[in-house]
């Protein structure tokens, strides 16, 4: 759990609760983005301990990421690491929302037909693909992503990269099937 | 644990609906951390080869560039086609 720090920054604990320790630049990236964080993983988990919980053990992975990197530690390999930072803890909230949603799921199967959580589950589940899709897509398929949700044709979109339709259409489903793959879904 | 049923996949049209609904909303960034000029929107817009990766990157995750970069796209689509 965090500690409370001054008015303009929130401190994070240097490990996290399993005792695994988090970097200088990592914790100060993420103190950073403690506000976003906190505001955003409010609208999933509730809790502000939790969400808190949650930023410092993405701090911890991150930090054990950056160590393996060769040579170890180097940031340089990370081209943004606040914005690395926040992708990964949306999509740890992601997971641990699921894992929630999951557990009701498990205890009200079968009392009804149409459950309540079946739109929340799959309402998830867009938001986990979508989160991943675009964490890990190359910037061609992000830029097609931009301009397929105002409305451009697969067309436009093509055009704009040197691609026919169908082959900036089948870029970008392969990009999405490869998240779908990664998260089960 | 997932359901055993298999449920029907989301289609392309409800994903990119549910993802323009949920990326206009879900990241407010009222002070505008890491926010890039609004020329280097228009460049992402205008000429995607050129512009800075990074530009894309920070819309995944603030919703006022992400709006804005929507409204820019918007009058892109419009001066093509009108």
């Amino acid at each position: 759990m965090a500690a409370e720090g001054s008015r303009s920054v929130f401190r994070l604990n240097a490990v996290d609760r399993r005792g695994r320790k988090i970097e200088p630049a990592v914790l100060e990236a993420a103190e950073g983005i403690y506000s976003r964080a906190l505001e955003h993983g409010l609208k999933l988990l509730g809790d502000p301990a939790v969400v808190t919980t949650a930023l410092e053990e993405v701090a911890a992975t991150v930090s054990r990421v950056i160590k393996g990197k060769d040579p170890p530690g180097d940031l340089a390999q990370v081209r943004d690491l606040r914005a690395y930072m926040f992708r990964a803890f949306l999509r740890h909230v992601n997971h641990l929302k699921r894992k929630e949603l999951a557990l009701v799921s498990l205890n009200e199967a079968g009392k009804m037909a149409e459950p309540p959580w079946a739109g929340a589950l799959r309402e998830l589940e867009t938001k986990m693909l979508l989160d991943e899709c675009l964490a890990q897509c190359d910037f061609i398929a992000q830029d097609m992503a931009w301009r397929r949700m105002q409305g451009f044709s697969w067309e436009e979109v093509g055009k704009i990269h040197g691609l026919s339709a169908h082959a900036a259409e089948a870029r970008f489903s392969h990009a999405l099937q490869q998240a779908r793959e990664r998260l089960k879904i | 644990m997932r359901n055993n049923k298999k449920r029907k996949e989301i289609n392309e049209e409800e994903f990119f609906g549910f993802a323009k609904s949920y990326l206009s909303e879900a990241f407010p960034n009222p002070q505008r951390i890491d926010c890039p000029p609004d020329s280097e929107l228009t460049r992402l817009a205008e000429h995607p080869r050129e512009a800075n990766p990074s530009v894309s990157q920070h819309l995944t995750c603030c919703s006022p560039c992400f709006n804005r970069y929507m409204e820019i796209l918007a009058d892109l689509k419009r001066r093509k086609t009108g």
